[in-house]
């Protein structure tokens, strides 16, 4: 059963966009390839938030650290995105594992304050940074490749084409971080994730440095805000810091998490696949027309957040969903 | 339980039905679609909101007849060149957020079919949708857009017909450097620069350091804040400790404030300041300072003469408009460009005789529209290569103890306005101990 | 010399009214232990009511400062009540779930009503003292803000004294520190958890409207204090009081005297390289009890 709709959900994902190609909506694609790359960063705040139970206001300092990077490569030697990835997932992982090592000493509200920190001084070095073009930012040249196998090396797609080659990147990008959350779930370092999680002093008492193991599992969500943001930077073809340092990149991962379920694998989806397309109705309904700029579509996208966490706090997955859709 | 089998089936259904009507809307015909994607909540709603009320006016001059306005489209209902089809804006809130703005750009293109876009309104987010757009081939603008490289980027179906900061903040310095010669100080010789830390405020530092160096001036202090300040009473110490005979100044409206109050307990004004849009284009901040005296003798660059356009008949009648929509607030600069914009979008669809992208886009490049038909005082509009109307001007105004803004340069405008510009720069007890001009 | 000394005595002033902003937070987050990402939406709230007050009522602020305070009083206790006490049943990250949705209606549901204008609150009795100064050895200090410190110093002692030293203070602690402890007592724990948000609430709200006083009003003001407050709550440490008013001090100074020196564009980022410096030695906060 389990397998079946694993295997249904993924012909569904890789058919979508055919069919909203001969349609010639290609909006829905681009409203998939956010949902898709939400989703991924939930995975990746599920990570420290989720396994490990750590308050992690700041992930997205990661996701500004990777677009830059790739950006910088990109701009300045003409790297691939794939190369600039693979950096920007280096460089990230580094600096977490250098600045969040030191704050593990603090627990709890203490943390979530420290991630805050972060931002707070990423802020200023992303506005005033030289190398980086302070906040006027960095532009990414788009240059239309010659073949397709070009435009993959280069994800340099333009046009109507452009909507639909990038779904497919970001389902890449989705599937790979799932594999890895997957694994980990699985394995001894999420047990110890969780154990820290649940008994901090337990998991110590049973010889699991807890210390060690926070910095990793951020390291993790370090790694996956960055591949997201060098895909991110690369579909906007602009990073600057007003932009990848924006709240919302750390507020809409942590609450599509949180939605769906958090700890759980399939929760972050979940929850982007509800948020992200509520939101773009929003704005396509309340938010336009004779009442336009009343922020009626953010009211009442605030109203189904508070109604949903009022009634379901521990997130969509914990409703009896077996029991609905039958055993068979 | 029962009540999530209903719930989630119905959430659903709503979900359908929400985008569907977006589709059957697409397929309404007679209309003149124009995207309108804006920063309607969010950290920019204040100006989204503006460009908004802006639109709402110009699509009322376009679909109602006002046989006496000389604007574009102003007589006449609808578009005459299109049959009388209606303009019909299809807006769209992206809440001050780059991945909305450019996902919801693609919605108005591929699913609202729109003929025109107009926006981001923020030269950030406008930098984000260029590409989208330019892939889709029609026709955007962002008129009040004043970031200079949004044109400098080659982009063929970008359009504005804004001046950008490169043109305002060289007449400000223009004005500084000619002063002396048309009666002002002869003893300006230093300035610090002090701006915010986003896009638009940086585009204008930078130009501001160099326009200052090729003016002569030295630079004795370049200080810049993050957006958001809560205190700036360091920052004014130590303006004040470099004690500049001009302060060049971007902020936005909020922190202007906050260094009103910060400089007044200091008890310090240098003899010059100089601003660049933010606090000095919010129509809301200019009538608050008319309660305080705060403002007056602040200088700025305006894209239009506001005390001279003001007299014109069709100024008055298009304000008039503007504020059926603004719930009362008279139109500021940012509203004029919007709107001088939006017409000339209107102007140009008409033109087109078609709703077709390269039909559009020829009228566009075509245009040349005289001053006359403009609410503003740009020589009129013409494109030059990279799509920037050329003929599209700064001015310079100083805000006078009426609390009005008046033209001081160029001079041939400043003439006209009759007004000689003040200087120094008033006291706080002397700004506390005139009459206010608002009650 | 006396650069600094102006720089301190600048940091002090607005050090007295970031720990009226925070010492909300300090009742409903650092004591009760329940995030709160709206609570800046309750200080914008303050401020618009002195702002309408103001504008259709000639109130002034300070007279505002009741009516309004007991009205997000109100919207405190009915925001525990009919959202934050489901939101409990859960995992405490639903709290930030649940929150970010409050900040959002509430934000929004302002520029519904006022539209996103920038309003400024002119002609107020302490808007009036404006020019006026005290000058001690040549440090100058503004007597409107003096006096709004007062007034805030003033507020901090009276709620100190109401956490610290009353029996209904006492049920509050017991509340946070052992929920099923507490009920054991007699203490109904809903009942003082509706009360701590009503009195959060209602606390950060007249930090709005004495900081309508100086600060333009518009819907999205909230941030840029809330999130010094949640500095300051943390480096103060959890369930101080008075670690909050010493830790909104130290905020205020650290702000004024770095940019006397350093480049402005950071002086967030010394408050929050300070918070982690001195985590690192007191990863309790200055004062926390835990």
């Amino acid at each position: 059963m389990r397998r079946a709709a694993l295997v249904a959900g993924l012909v569904v994902a890789i058919a979508y966009p055919v069919a909203v190609q001969m349609t010639g909506y290609t909006y829905f694609q681009t409203v998939g390839f956010l949902v898709l790359i939400y989703a991924t960063l939930g995975i990746g705040w599920n990570f420290i938030g989720g396994w490990a139970g750590q308050f992690d206001f700041g992930p997205h300092i990661f996701l500004a650290t990777g677009a830059y990077t790739a950006a910088l490569a990109a701009v300045h030697w003409s790297w691939s995105p794939w190369l600039g990835m693979a950096a920007g997932i280096v460089v990230s992982m580094v600096i977490c594992a250098l600045i969040t090592f030191p704050v593990t000493r603090l627990r709890g509200h203490y943390f979530a304050i420290a991630t805050v920190a972060m931002w707070m001084i990423a802020q200023p070095i992303g506005a005033t940074w030289e190398l980086i073009n302070g906040s006027r930012g960095l532009f990414i040249p788009l240059t239309p490749a010659t073949s397709s196998w070009e435009a993959i090396w280069t994800l340099g797609w333009g046009g109507r084409s452009k909507a639909f080659a990038y779904y497919y990147v970001a389902l890449g990008l989705f599937a790979a971080a799932m594999v890895l959350a997957y694994r980990v779930d699985r394995s001894k370092l999420g047990y110890y994730f969780r154990a820290i999680r649940d008994d901090q002093e337990g998991a110590e008492a049973i010889g699991i440095d807890s210390r060690v193991y926070k910095t990793l599992a951020r390291c993790l969500t370090a790694a996956v805000f960055a591949a997201g943001g060098v895909i991110y930077g690369f579909w906007a073809l602009a990073v600057f810091p007003d932009q990848v340092l924006e709240m919302n990149w750390a507020v809409l991962p942590m609450i599509s998490t949180v939605l769906g379920g958090i700890g759980r694998l399939w929760g972050p989806l979940l929850g982007a696949f509800i948020l992200i397309p509520i939101s773009q109705v929003m704005s396509a309904t309340l938010g336009t027309g004779p009442l336009a700029g009343r922020g009626l579509d953010v009211i009442v996208y605030g109203i189904i957040i508070m109604a949903v966490a009022a009634f379901r706090p521990n997130g969509l997955l914990s409703l009896p969903w077996a029991r609905w859709f039958g055993r068979g | 339980m029962r009540r999530y089998r209903i719930v989630v089936p119905i959430l659903l259904a709503a979900l359908v039905v929400g985008l569907g009507l977006e589709r059957a809307k697409a397929q309404a015909p007679k209309e003149v679609l124009i995207g309108v994607l804006l920063p309607l909540t969010g950290n920019f709603a204040s100006l989204g909101q503006q460009y908004l009320w802006s639109n709402q006016t110009v699509e009322d001059i376009v679909n109602n007849d006002y046989p006496d306005l000389n604007v574009p489209l102003g007589p006449g209902k609808g578009f005459p060149g299109l049959a009388g089809a209606a303009m019909k804006l299809v807006v769209r809130d992206d809440q001050s957020r780059g991945d909305l703005a450019r996902t919801l750009v693609e919605q108005l293109i591929t699913v609202n079919k729109v003929h025109w876009i107009d926006g981001e309104g923020t030269s950030g987010n406008t930098s984000i949708i260029q590409p989208v757009v330019e892939g889709y081939g029609i026709p955007l603008s962002c008129h009040p857009c004043a970031s200079p490289t949004l044109t400098e980027k080659g982009f063929k179906w970008f359009w504005r017909t804004g001046p950008h900061d490169r043109v305002m903040v060289d007449s400000v310095f223009q004005f500084l450097k000619d002063w002396p010669k048309h009666g002002g100080p002869t003893d300006l010789k230093t300035v610090a620069v002090f701006t915010c830390d986003n896009l638009f405020c940086q585009d204008n530092h930078k130009i501001a350091l160099e326009h200052a160096a090729q003016a002569g001036f030295k630079v004795v202090a370049d200080l810049t804040t993050k957006t958001g300040a809560t205190t700036l009473a360091s920052e004014v110490q130590r303006l004040q400790a470099a004690n500049p005979d001009v302060l060049f100044f971007v902020q936005y409206p909020a922190e202007t404030a906050v260094f009103q109050a910060d400089a007044k307990r200091a008890g310090w004004m240098p003899k010059v300041i100089a601003t660049s849009n933010g606090a000095y284009s919010d129509q809301t901040w200019l009538e608050a300072q008319k309660k305080t005296n705060g403002g007056a003798a602040w200088l700025g660059r305006d894209p239009t003469a506001i005390d001279l356009a003001s007299k014109k008949p069709s100024w008055k009648k298009v304000n008039e408009i503007y504020k059926k929509y603004s719930r009362g607030q008279e139109m500021g600069e940012l509203a004029m460009r919007q709107i001088t914009g939006m017409l000339w979008m209107a102007d140009t669809i008409n033109r087109a005789k078609s709703v077709d992208p390269a039909a559009l886009n020829k009228a566009a490049a075509e245009t040349n529209l005289s001053p006359e038909m403009l609410i503003i005082d740009y020589k009129g509009v013409r494109f030059n290569k990279s799509n920037q109307n050329e003929l599209a001007t700064g001015v310079v105004t100083q805000i006078g103890w009426d609390g009005e803004k008046h033209t001081i340069w160029p001079w041939e405008l400043a003439k006209q306005a009759g007004y000689t510009p003040m200087y120094p720069n008033p006291s706080w007890q002397e700004r506390d101990a005139k009459p206010k001009p608002a009650r | 010399m006396t650069e600094l000394a102006q720089a301190v005595a600048n940091g002090l002033q607005m050090g007295l009214l970031y720990a009226l902003v925070a010492v909300g937070l300090a009742i409903i987050w650092g004591l009760m232990e329940m995030v709160n990402f709206a609570h800046g939406e309750f200080m914008m709230l303050g401020m618009f009511g002195a702002w309408w007050l103001s504008a259709t009522l000639g109130w002034d602020p300070l007279v505002a400062m009741v009516p309004v305070g007991l009205a997000i009083y109100v919207l405190g206790v009915a925001t525990y009540s009919q959202l934050m006490r489901r939101v409990q049943r859960g995992d405490a990250f639903a709290q930030i779930f649940a929150t970010v949705g409050l900040l959002l209606f509430l934000q929004n549901g302002a520029v519904a009503l006022f539209t996103s204008d920038y309003r400024f609150v002119s002609d107020t009795v302490l808007a009036r003292l404006s020019g006026t100064q005290l000058s001690i050895l040549g440090v100058k200090l503004g007597v409107p803000l003096l006096l709004a410190g007062l007034l805030a110093l003033v507020l901090f002692i009276a709620l100190y004294l109401l956490v610290d030293r009353t029996e209904f203070g006492l049920a509050l602690q017991a509340t946070s520190e052992d929920r099923d402890a507490a009920m054991l007592v007699g203490i109904r724990p809903q009942r003082m958890f509706a009360v701590a948000w009503g009195l959060g609430a209602a606390l950060v709200g007249i930090a709005g409207v004495i900081l309508a006083n100086f600060f333009s009003v518009y819907p999205q003001v909230g941030l840029s204090f809330t999130v010094l407050a949640y500095a300051i709550v943390a480096l103060g440490g959890f369930g101080s009081i008075l670690g909050t008013l010493c830790a909104a001090l130290l905020v205020g100074v650290v702000q004024s005297v770095t940019v006397v020196y350093l480049p402005p564009a950071f002086k967030d980022a010394f408050v929050f390289g300070s918070y982690l410096l001195i985590g690192l030695f007191r990863p309790q906060g200055l004062f926390g009890r835990f």
